[in-house]
């Protein structure tokens, strides 16, 4: 049986620096028509450079396709050019990137991009292409599609963007659309919304999808088959049930251990991957994996590079050894048990009573201005009456979709911003309205961890030095001598080699560096510790290995920690209570077994639907009941509760009064009317 | 020390390879022989500026009435001039005019400049406006016009040509550095020193001037370019450096007059000034492209 698209032993290399590297290195896979093919694997791995290189889209040189074959209708892509390849090219394969806006002209409305490529490949008349274009978008979701056909790609939100590139790509009815990370950088609830759509279409059009991916959740959800990449090659694959029932690549394995999923019993302990990704420079010819795999033996260090081979059927693993799951796991287990023996009791500490952190009405107002007068016309309000607290040791996690204000609040508590109104009593000061002068030695007190593990660190000093630097700041340490120990004990603290204290940022990876993040915020003995997005823009193999660590050192150290997060697995994990925002206020607060497994306000419902478990028999029993809607702006928020335009219980009432925050249970409150009225507030 | 490796968190082991950025930066620095070359002739120049005295066949400031306007020849490369000194000499001690001009000047302006756009792009507010307006204003002027009425001002000579020079780089510098410093700010790094706590100064001095060196190193490298050939224009027109002082621009002007019948009079110090400058230009795009990562791996 031919298949629609089919790829042989293809090999793809970079030149950087006079060296070669290997992309990707004998990958071959193949797409029949409908269906859902995902592509996982981590940052690096090859996922896209290997769908590129079927459609010439990498960068030659430094790139070279050097081998093989990308069949395609029975045709050789990799032989085409000019005409005949740009009639694949967004005609019959069309592609979907991760960030919307370098995909779309800034400078030309979305109806002229679309009605262009409309013409280019079915050469139609102008007409016919504007009234196509309109239905492309209306089968996008994109409402009011006659009118916005004119509007230009910054006058929709992230999503509404991504929406768009979606019918650009399907302009010209492709037969395979390649989603390349294309809801990595939405919100949950609007991530859930694309991929529906996404599959509907698959549904009713036959075109085949390759998602690419490094989410197991999406790939559980809604891949029919999957191939796991690593090191620029396909180390497993099978449909999705078998990929997830029965993982046969240690590394596969690995990956699902790492992972904290929404319906994990509390307190599993996550088993991080060691090490990090494989350089691919110069990759020798043995399994790429065995520097991180558990299962290793000391054949594997000189046989040559296993080949995919059959597990039954078609599920194909590369491993000279026969790995079964559970074994896998104990071996996992046993270690981490004898290395870390004291991490059983995860959320059964002891919390004191006593409140470190309290946030008391605080607002945070941002004028908007008008004309060169700077006249204030209105208030954006960010964070509007927040009120919350925090126990010394505890850690409390503050989710919400993008632009509901956790960034926000996040820089009003640190004095970033100068909140509006309201108190931030920190160990019994507040620090709201404190001058910035008496504000400093409480700085030694509280700490933040960035995001991003790139900008964060100044470039151009050595680890050691951005370690250090809060120690100079604050002169804790008197002597030479003194401070160099106290930067070597928190290299060690955080799992970082001491000998490496004279290299620069750049020669560390993204864990690392999260690392040398951690230990400067550590190194000025803070009791609290905000994070923000701390994890986010890590590999999923790392973000295992950081997560751990935050919660070693929580317990070391008694610390106090605000997890700001997006992925709700995450916090789940780490958190002992949660914190639910939408639109600069509060909607829900309750510990995390009443908020997970009871959520009553219907935002966080909706948002706890949107997530989705690494695991397809899970996912096959849930309904999907989507959020409808995108998160509007704050400066249109809708009278009474903000989220009545999106609310599936919403009625007359709720556009009359703002719901209060009001305590159903014991340390669940919710703000939502009809949820009071249940149970008979 | 009582400190122990988290125990899951195992010392991640690992070879970062230490594909030493000096190398990769001399490999993209030196790649085109121009660049070579052109680094060749700036060194020669500085050579002959240092050690004048002993390479100058002749003194060059010694008159020789016999040997007035003589031909190019063996003892006189470039002949001689109108009172017989030789011009092969004249442009050895031109080379000291023409390094001490460019290198003071543009330590004047980029000292000057670097603070200023420090302070501006950092501090921001009303000394950013005020700083940028008359920076706007310095640049508003032509170097030559405000050479103008600083010689007329103050009178010729090295030690104005300098300054007004090194007055008139100022706000490339100014500007630049803001640029760099409004980019810079924003990064999370500076997040951090002010949650830290740290003063405005360290964070100038210690975090953004270093992540600054590269584009400065590169604009102070095409400046000298600039500085010689605005120092060259200014003696031409007979604002800079007076005779008998050896100075290039001086020796085309003084030479100019014979170009039909002495063409090599003019040609020699017009070479010599062409060589530098372009050298310098050379090299300062060869810097930047090995200082720019945008463009690393791309050579
Ligand atoms: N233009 C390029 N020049 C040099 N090397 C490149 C280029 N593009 C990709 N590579 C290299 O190819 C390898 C695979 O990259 P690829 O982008 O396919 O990874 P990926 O799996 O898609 O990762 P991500 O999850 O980050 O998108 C990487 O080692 C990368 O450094
Ligand atoms: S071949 Fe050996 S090292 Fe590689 S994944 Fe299999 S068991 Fe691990
Ligand atoms: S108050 Fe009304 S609109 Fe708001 S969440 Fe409750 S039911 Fe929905
Ligand atoms: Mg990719």
């Amino acid at each position: 049986m031919s298949h629609l698209l089919e790829v042989k032993n293809l090999q793809t290399h970079f030149t950087v620096d006079r060296n070669v590297v290997k992309a990707v290195d004998g990958v071959s896979y193949y797409v029949d028509e409908g269906e859902v093919v995902a592509v996982v694997g981590e940052s690096g791995s090859g996922k896209s450079v290997t769908q590129y290189s079927g459609i010439q889209l990498i960068p030659t040189p430094p790139g070279k396709i050097v081998g093989g074959e990308v069949l395609f209708n029975g045709k050789n892509l990799l032989q085409l050019s000019g005409e005949e390849l740009r009639q694949v090219r967004g005609g019959e394969i069309g592609v979907v990137f991760q960030e919307p806006m370098t995909s779309l002209n800034p400078v030309l409305t979305i109806g002229y991009q679309i009605i262009e490529t409309i013409i280019l490949h079915l050469k139609i008349n102008k007409k016919d292409a504007r009234k196509h274009a309109i239905e492309l978008l209306k089968s996008v979701g994109i409402p009011d599609a006659e009118e916005r056909i004119d509007y230009y790609p910054h006058q929709f939100s992230g999503g509404m963007r991504q929406r768009v590139c979606i019918a650009m790509a399907r302009a010209c009815n492709p037969k395979i659309l390649i989603a390349d990370e294309a809801t990595t950088a939405l919100d949950v609830t609007t991530q859930a919304q694309i991929l529906e759509m996404l599959k509907d279409i698959v549904k009713e059009t036959k075109t085949s999808i390759v998602l690419v991916t490094h989410n197991l959740g999406i790939v559980a959800r809604y891949a029919d088959r999957i191939y796991v990449m690593y090191a620029g090659e396909i180390v497993e694959s099978g449909t999705t049930k078998e990929i997830f029932s029965s993982p046969k690549h240690p590394y596969t394995i690995s990956l699902l251990n790492a992972i904290p999923r929404l319906d994990d019993p509390k307190g599993r302990q996550l088993i991080p991957i060691d090490g990090i990704p494989p350089s691919l420079i110069n990759k020798r010819d043995i399994c790429a994996f065995l520097p991180r795999c558990l299962h290793r033996t000391a054949a594997c260090s000189f046989k040559p590079a296993p080949k995919l081979e059959s597990v039954g059927g078609n599920h194909y693993t590369a491993c000279h050894e026969d790995i079964k799951a559970e074994a896998i796991l104990e071996v996992a287990a046993a270690r981490a048990a004898v290395e870390n023996s004291s991490t059983e009791i995860f959320h059964h500490r002891q919390l004191d009573n006593e409140n470190l952190l309290e946030v008391k009405n605080l607002k945070m107002y941002f004028p908007v201005t008008k004309g060169i007068m700077k006249r204030k016309v209105a208030d954006v309000k960010a964070v509007d009456d927040v009120s919350f607290f925090i126990k010394k040791g505890e850690t409390l996690g503050l989710v919400g979709e993008s632009g509901c204000g956790k960034t926000t609040i996040i820089r009003s508590i640190l004095r970033m911003y100068e909140p509006t109104s309201g108190e931030v009593i920190f160990d019994g000061q507040n620090i709201a309205k404190m001058p910035k002068s008496k504000l400093r030695p409480i700085r030694k007190n509280i700490s933040l961890v960035f995001q991003d593990p790139f900008s964060s660190l100044d470039p151009r000093q050595s680890a050691g030095s951005i370690v250090g630097e809060p120690l100079i700041i604050h002169q804790l340490t008197k002597t030479k001598q003194e401070y160099e120990n106290r930067v070597n004990e928190l290299f060690e603290l955080v799992g970082l080699n001491p000998a490496w204290k004279n290299r620069v940022p750049h020669e560390f990876s993204g864990g690392q560096r999260q690392r040398i993040g951690i230990a400067r915020a550590l190194a000025s003995n803070p009791s609290f510790i905000v994070c923000d997005e701390a994890i986010s823009a890590l590999d999923v193999s790392i973000q295992a290995q950081i997560i751990n660590l935050l919660e070693d050192l929580q317990k070391k150290l008694g610390l106090t920690y605000l997890f700001v997060a997006h992925d709700l697995s995450v916090v789940r994990h780490i958190s002992d209570r949660v914190v639910v925002m939408y639109l600069g206020k509060i909607v829900e607060v309750a510990d995390w077994k009443s908020l997970y497994e009871n959520p009553l306000h219907p935002y966080t419902k909706g948002l706890l639907a949107a997530v989705p478990i690494p695991d397809p028999f899970v996912e096959e029993t849930r309904d999907h009941v989507m959020l409808e809607g995108e998160i509007p702006s704050v400066m249109n928020r809708p009278n009474g509760c903000a989220f009545i335009n999106r609310c599936p219980m919403a009625t007359k009432e709720c556009s009359e009064v703002e719901p209060p925050l009001v305590e159903t249970e014991e340390g669940h409150s919710v703000a939502c009317i009809k949820v009071g009225k249940e149970v008979g507030l | 020390m009582t400190t122990e490796i988290i125990a899951s968190e195992r010392v991640v082991e690992q070879e970062v390879k230490k594909t030493s950025n000096t190398l990769r930066f001399f490999r993209v620095f030196l790649a085109r022989k121009t660049v070579v070359a052109s680094l060749a002739i700036i060194l020669i120049m500085i050579i002959c500026a240092i050690f004048a005295p002993l390479i100058a066949p002749f003194d060059p400031y010694k008159q020789d009435y016999s040997q007035i306007l003589s031909e190019p020849s063996l003892a006189h490369p470039f002949g001689t001039d109108l009172v017989g000194r030789d011009v092969l000499s004249r442009i050895i001690y031109g080379s000291q005019a023409a390094l001490l001009v460019g290198i003071v000047s543009v330590a004047i302006a980029s000292v000057i400049g670097i603070i200023l756009g420090l302070f501006s792009g950092y501090v921001g507010g009303l000394i950013d406006a005020i700083i940028m307006r008359a920076m706007d204003a310095l640049m508003a002027i032509p170097p030559i016009i405000l050479a103008v009425v600083f010689v007329a001002a103050f009178g010729g000579g090295l030690t104005n040509v300098i300054i007004t020079l090194g007055l008139s780089l100022v706000p490339t510098y100014a500007r630049l550095m803001r640029g760099q410093v409004l980019a810079i700010r924003e990064s999370d790094f500076i997040v951090a020193q002010e949650l830290m706590g740290s003063t405005n100064l360290r964070n100038m001095i210690k975090h953004v001037l270093p992540n600054c060196i590269s584009p400065l190193i590169v604009l102070i490298t095409l400046n000298f370019g600039v500085a010689i050939l605005a120092e060259a224009g200014l003696s031409f027109l007979g604002l800079g450096i007076v005779p008998p002082k050896a100075a290039w621009g001086s020796m085309i002007n003084d030479g100019y007059k014979y170009l039909l019948s002495n063409p090599i009079l003019s040609f020699a110090p017009g070479m010599a000034v062409v060589l530098v400058v372009v050298a310098f230009n050379i090299v300062g795009d060869a810097l930047r492209d090995a200082l720019d990562p945008r463009l690393k791996g791309t050579l």
